[in-house]
């Protein structure tokens, strides 16, 4: 027994999990987005980025009719109820996630290759080096308006042991978000960190103790910077510049906040743990995002369901083998049944987020109508590891510039990055390329 | 995560075996170690010419498949140049990928004649080659290092990373520097994490020293025959007994060490003319100096003997004869007393005088008098007469140092001294400051990262002793280095005395974490507390088994490791650990390892029951070594049934150093319609379809096969479903076995293979950095000295620390 206060912390992880967040209905949008508020602003575009791995089966996916109208496929029927605010686009491709003579590793290319169209590095370790991806390129020109400039959430931590793909760092396969080519971004995988990092900040008596001193600290270690760089040698000063390049992000963001309304953060019990169960998890995880467009916090959000290449079993729907095991049918019937009833369950989940959106009203809309959301894999079909042909979705109207309840086709081997560059588009951020797109798609508004 | 085909395995055809049985030939062993009976071959005699013949019409002017050349390597400068490369062809050769199925197999002779010219040449650059350590870029503390750090710099003992983001890993391991990076995230991570940590280490406002009290009837001995007066008597029993009723005492946790004061409160009650006098005890197991006999026998009591070990405190004479004028008597107990419970007695009369009574209403037990943490007591206070300020300086002198791991700079001093006079300039108090400081402390890229500084020159130098102290610790304990290896450094005579060093580190208790982190990403372990193993298949498997699982894996390597065991006892050694949850998992019922139901081969032993581990020796051949241990085959398997794919390829990989190559890019369909019958086994003997997968699978399922008799969570079984299991095989090699304790037998031989493969591995957790052709030369002679000094643990850890990578460091890269 210790003889300090108990913390926060450990109160809250008393409460035990918190499955569902209550407060979202209680909560009213905290900016106030329409025609009737002083500042009449017209509700932001937001793009959201969700990845299931592993590929599809893809008969199951593809509808067979073009344009609108089409009848959903099975694996598409959870989201029966939003058929007009979705599409599917069939026919884009990653190219960089093909092997282009650097043999096997389709699982680290996927997810790599998926938000930048570049080709990663082959390497376990040394010199990872891939590309920036399309949500840090909007983060980056997103600018003052907002709080955190993106938000990275996952529901598989990172591996913890070994290779993870055929010589490719695990880095690859569970991570989506790229800063630059050679900066990953980590995903958060717990609820209650992410929470804390939208509405920490205490009350204004706090604050103002908290900056002074954080400055104090940041003071001393910004010349303890200066110090070291004096010494080190040309590789490892470019090592601590991703450091202090990191507290000049926070000082920025700190800055930011201040000229910012103060964000409320919800009443009621906040999340204290990873919930046990997968479905558990994906479900408050999505809330969470929910809650950050809602408040403005962010506008840009990456989404990792599972890493690339992972082995969950799905209990909750009688697979109890792994699902990239599975995923290496060989023609099987029976291993493709069992495909389609995991990327079933995958898209009952996003049915589950896509309806949150729609039930928050923003405006003369919802959230959904002012929201773009992709979601799909670097994979096709699980066993012929191809990367053409990919299953893409979009859902959210983006504003008014996507029109939905579409089946697009598009030429064999349209870039996947078309679509990125036709989202940013919408974002009226002027970026006219991105890795290896050749144009912004068309056929969307 | 690595795809595998697992429907394909076997020899299908002659040639492929032939071609299986030439890899297998060239391929064991160091790959370029030059074998002393073959002579020298020229490379210009079987070196080009066998590229020309063999490989040259698809990877040379004409075509260039993959866009792999070879063409150009013509001569030994050429060689060196492409060493890698040709290294990789070298590989794919030997292992039968290369040349492809549709072109002439080279014969065993040319296969030689071109591996041992290659080797030549490598070798020869070698030896004459200046020695290269590499490049490590700048460490930065991991999650673990980081907790392990705090706890060993400021005393604090919980898992402060705990929220900050999973550690990347490269080349197998997470504490690799090229995988590390800073993200605004995780300095948000770490500024919060200071201050948790810092709160726990220094607090402003003291808390009062927690105060409890215990009165009369619920005094111990209590029960229903207590007398629930409040004043609770000591004395005769009854008029005439000779029981005695007494001492009293009340038991305490106490939650830290430190002062406390004891208090009672009692009046006496005594014939004309007599006097009495109660004593203060503390009893307690860790009581320092308890009363001896003769001391007991100075007081009464029917419950006295029962309370040793006890210590008189204090012995007090009792002048009050009522309740209303009860005295309060007090004692101080000072730190180290470790005391269970606080007790007072009755003294004996010594003049013969009948007994007297005596009345106690409560006793209470007040502390620690310093609630401070442990960390604050002991460096913080300012000794009287001393400047405040001298003395801020002179604790910051001493924490800063060890926290940057050298001694602090004046300019550090005088900013962190800043910090304070701010703080207190702001209106709060010193100890506020000192917060503030230390937090910019843990937050400072001093502290985060290990910076080591090149050399002025282009030539490699060794390290400072400084850098050295902290190689040492973070190698061996996965943290900060301790005292004895600061005083060394600052003799500079640590790199003097590494032998003697490793040896004391790895004796230490904290040598654990060699095991926790390195042995646990070695053997691919950390994974375990992710697998899922079907319930309705598996329903033996829970929480308990799989903690019971993992448990004995640490074990069983600490031990190596305390006991500087041959390296080799890791494949097969006579003994292990378990607790009742895994004896009864691997049927076997005492220490000597007799099993209950059959016949006892040893004599009866302890039985093992309950949760605690107990050291058990083998009396049969069913378990031994690493393979059989519950957790290594729980993790090689799928959540369904056993995967000997995985299972023999992690025998290869982390036991051999040899793994097999990625499967190649299309693998084709299998032709559906065909039905898979018969154990696992046949199932996939049956998909033969193309040999270059039967090939590398030939290396693979054999082994794989053989521990067939352990299912997927690692129980024994001699049948699969209603097939009896075959495991019976044959290796690429071409050495047979009956089933897995043969195998074993083989593997335990491969000592070369084996320490070449661990050695390459904790090298590579040592340094932070992945290894390249230059460090060869450095892993052969460890495995030389290995091999000299029976393969003992304490040989790979001292020769790895007296290895050029890891005394020496490159010069500067622009005189380059």
């Amino acid at each position: 027994m210790s003889s300090h206060p108990m913390s926060r912390r450990a109160l809250l992880r008393g409460m035990g999990v918190a499955v569902a967040l209550p407060w979202l209905e209680i909560m009213g949008p905290s900016q106030a987005w329409g025609a009737d508020t002083p500042k009449a602003k017209a509700a932001p575009n937001r793009m959201a980025f969700i990845y299931v791995p592993n590929g599809k089966n893809m008969v199951d996916w593809t509808p067979k009719t073009q344009g609108a109208g089409f009848t959903l496929p099975s694996i598409l029927e959870p989201l029966a109820d939003l058929r007009n605010d979705f599409s599917i686009l069939t026919g884009l491709a990653a190219d960089k996630a093909r092997p282009h003579g650097d043999g096997g590793g389709d699982h680290a290319r996927a997810m790599a290759a998926f938000l930048t169209g570049a080709q990663p590095r082959k390497t376990d370790g040394t010199d990872i080096r891939l590309g920036i991806s399309v949500d840090q390129v909007a983060a980056s020109r997103v600018g003052d308006e907002v709080r955190l400039p993106s938000l990275e959430i996952g529901c598989e931590a990172s591996a913890m042991a070994g290779n993870c793909d055929s010589g490719y760092s695990c880095v690859y396969s569970s991570t989506m978000s790229w800063k630059s080519a050679t900066q990953p971004l980590p995903k958060e995988v717990n609820p209650k960190l992410v929470f804390d990092r939208l509405f920490s900040g205490g009350d204004e008596k706090d604050r103002a103790r908290t900056e002074a001193s954080r400055k104090s600290i940041l003071d001393v270690v910004r010349e303890d910077a200066k110090e070291l760089s004096l010494k080190l040698g040309t590789n490892d000063r470019r090592k601590l510049e991703e450091y202090t390049t990191s507290i000049r992000e926070i000082e920025l963001r700190i800055e930011r906040a201040a000229k910012l309304p103060p964000v409320k953060a919800p009443d009621g019990p906040k999340p204290a743990a990873i919930p046990e169960k997968y479905e558990d998890h994906i479900r408050l995880m999505s809330d969470l995002m929910v809650l950050a467009f809602q408040t403005d916090s962010t506008r840009v959000c990456t989404f990792i369901l599972a890493n690339e290449g992972s082995n969950k079993p799905y209990p909750m729907v009688n697979v109890s083998e792994g699902h990239h095991d599975l995923s290496h049918h060989g023609n099987d019937e029976a291993k493709k049944l069992k495909i389609k009833e995991i990327n079933k369950f995958h898209t009952t989940q996003l049915a589950y987020l896509l309806k949150k959106m729609k039930s928050v009203k923003e405006g003369d809309g919802t959230l959904l109508d002012h929201c773009m959301i992709a979601y799909g894999s670097g994979n096709s079909d699980g066993n012929a590891h191809n990367h053409d042909d990919l299953p893409i979705l979009v859902a959210g109207h983006g504003c008014g510039t996507i029109k939905q309840g579409r089946h697009l086709v598009y030429p064999k081997d349209t870039p996947l990055n078309n679509l990125w560059v036709a989202m940013l588009d919408r974002m009226k951020m002027d970026v006219t390329r991105l890795g290896d797109s050749t144009g912004a798609l068309t056929g969307l508004a | 995560m690595l795809c595998f085909f697992e429907k394909l395995g076997g020899i299908c055809n002659a040639s492929a075996a032939l071609l299986v049985l030439a890899a297998c030939h060239v391929n064991i062993g160091p790959a370029f170690a030059a074998d002393a009976n073959t002579s020298v071959t020229d490379y210009k005699s079987h070196g080009f010419p066998f590229l020309q013949k063999h490989c040259l019409q698809c990877h040379g002017e004409k075509k260039q498949e993959g866009e792999l050349v070879l063409n150009g390597f013509s001569d030994e400068a050429s060689v060196l140049k492409g060493r890698k490369i040709l290294t990789r062809a070298l590989k794919m050769i030997t292992s039968g990928e290369m040349p492809p199925e549709k072109q002439a197999r080279p014969t065993l002779p040319e296969i030689e004649g071109f591996k041992s010219s290659l080797a030549a040449i490598f070798e020869r650059a070698d030896r004459t080659a200046k020695p290269d350590p590499g490049r490590i870029a700048m460490r930065r503390l991991n999650r673990v290092e980081y907790n392990n750090t705090v706890r060993d710099l400021l005393g604090i003992d919980f898992n402060a990373s705990e929220d900050f983001p999973n550690d990347e890993t490269g080349h197998g391991f997470d504490n690799i520097s090229d995988v590390q990076w800073f993200s605004s995230v995780l300095m948000e991570r770490y500024l919060a994490a200071s201050e948790s940590v810092v709160n726990r280490a220094i607090v402003v406002t003291a808390a009062k020293p927690p105060h409890r009290q215990q009165h009369g009837q619920y005094m111990e001995p209590a029960g229903e025959g207590a007398p629930k007066t409040k004043f609770r008597p000591i004395n005769n029993e009854k008029p005439d007994s000779p029981i005695h009723t007494g001492p009293l005492n009340v038991p305490y946790t106490v939650p830290a060490d430190g002062e406390y004061i004891f208090k009672v409160r009692a009046y006496g009650k005594v014939e004309p003319g007599q006097s009495v006098a109660l004593a203060m005890l503390v009893n307690g197991s860790g009581v320092p100096q308890p009363a001896n006999d003769a001391e007991v026998g100075t007081l009464f009591g029917a419950a006295l003997k029962s309370l040793r070990p006890f210590k008189i405190l204090k012995v007090a004479e009792v002048k009050a004869r009522d309740e209303k004028s009860a005295e309060v008597f007090e004692v101080k107990v000072p730190a180290g007393t470790h005391l269970d419970r606080i007790a007072v007695a009755l003294l004996k009369p010594t003049d013969g005088k009948p007994v007297p009574a005596l009345f106690v209403e409560w006793m209470s037990l007040e502390g620690p008098l310093d609630t401070r943490p442990a960390f604050q007591r002991k460096n913080l206070d300012c000794p009287p007469g001393k400047d405040k300020l001298a003395h801020t300086r002179d604790v910051f002198s001493k924490l800063a140092s060890k926290a940057y791991r050298r001694p602090a700079t004046n300019s550090e001093l005088d900013r962190l001294l800043k910090v304070v006079s701010d703080t207190e300039a702001r209106g709060e108090k010193w100890e506020a400051g000192m917060q503030l400081a230390v937090r910019s402390i843990l937050v400072s890229p001093k502290f985060l990262f290990r910076p080591e500084f090149d050399a002025l020159s282009a030539d490699p130098r060794p390290i400072g002793d400084y850098e050295m102290a902290s190689r040492l610790s973070y190698f061996l304990w996965s943290s900060m280095p301790d005292d004895e290896l600061f005083a060394l450094a600052a003799k500079n005579e640590l790199t003097k005395n590494l032998d003697a060093q490793v040896k004391r580190m790895l004796k230490d208790p904290k040598s654990r974490a060699l095991v926790e982190n390195f042995a646990m990403q070695w053997l691919q372990l950390r994974r375990l507390s992710l697998v899922s193993p079907d319930e309705k298949l598996f329903p033996k498997f829970n929480l308990k088994l799989r903690n019971a699982m993992l448990e004995e894996t640490t074990l069983f390597i600490d031990s190596i490791i305390r006991e500087d065991r041959s390296i080799l006892d890791f494949i097969d050694a006579d003994y292990s650990f378990m607790n009742d949850v895994l004896a009864q998992h691997y049927g076997i019922a005492d220490v000597n390892g007799n099993r209950p139901g059959r016949k006892y081969l040893k004599p009866k032993g302890e039985l093992i029951q309950g949760s605690q581990f107990k050291r058990v020796t083998f009396s049969d051949g069913e378990r031994g070594g690493l393979l059989t241990q519950a957790s290594l085959l729980t993790v090689t398997s799928n959540p369904t049934r056993t995967s000997p794919v995985k299972r023999g390829k992690w025998v290869l990989e982390q036991l051999l150093g040899t793994p097999p190559p990625p499967p190649p890019p299309n693998v084709p369909e299998l032709e559906s319609g065909a039905v898979l019958k018969g154990t696992l086994r046949q199932r996939m003997e049956q998909h033969r379809a193309n040999a270059s997968c039967a090939s590398c699978h030939a290396r693979m399922d054999p082994i794989g096969f053989a521990f067939e008799n352990f299912d997927a969570i690692g129980a024994f079984r001699q049948k699969d479903g209603e097939h009896p299991i075959d495991p019976a095989g044959t290796l690429p090699s071409g050495q047979n076995f009956k089933g897995y304790q043969d195998l074993r037998t083989i593997l335990k031989e491969k000592k070369a293979e084996f320490s070449r493969c661990l050695a390459e591995k904790l090298l590579t957790y040592a340094l932070g950095r992945g290894l390249e052709m230059y460090d060869t030369r450095s892993v052969d002679r460890i495995c030389d000295a290995l091999a000299k000094n029976t393969f003992t643990f304490s040989t790979l850890a001292i020769e790895i620390v007296r290895s050029e990578p890891f005394r020496l460091r490159r010069g500067k890269e622009d005189a380059k």
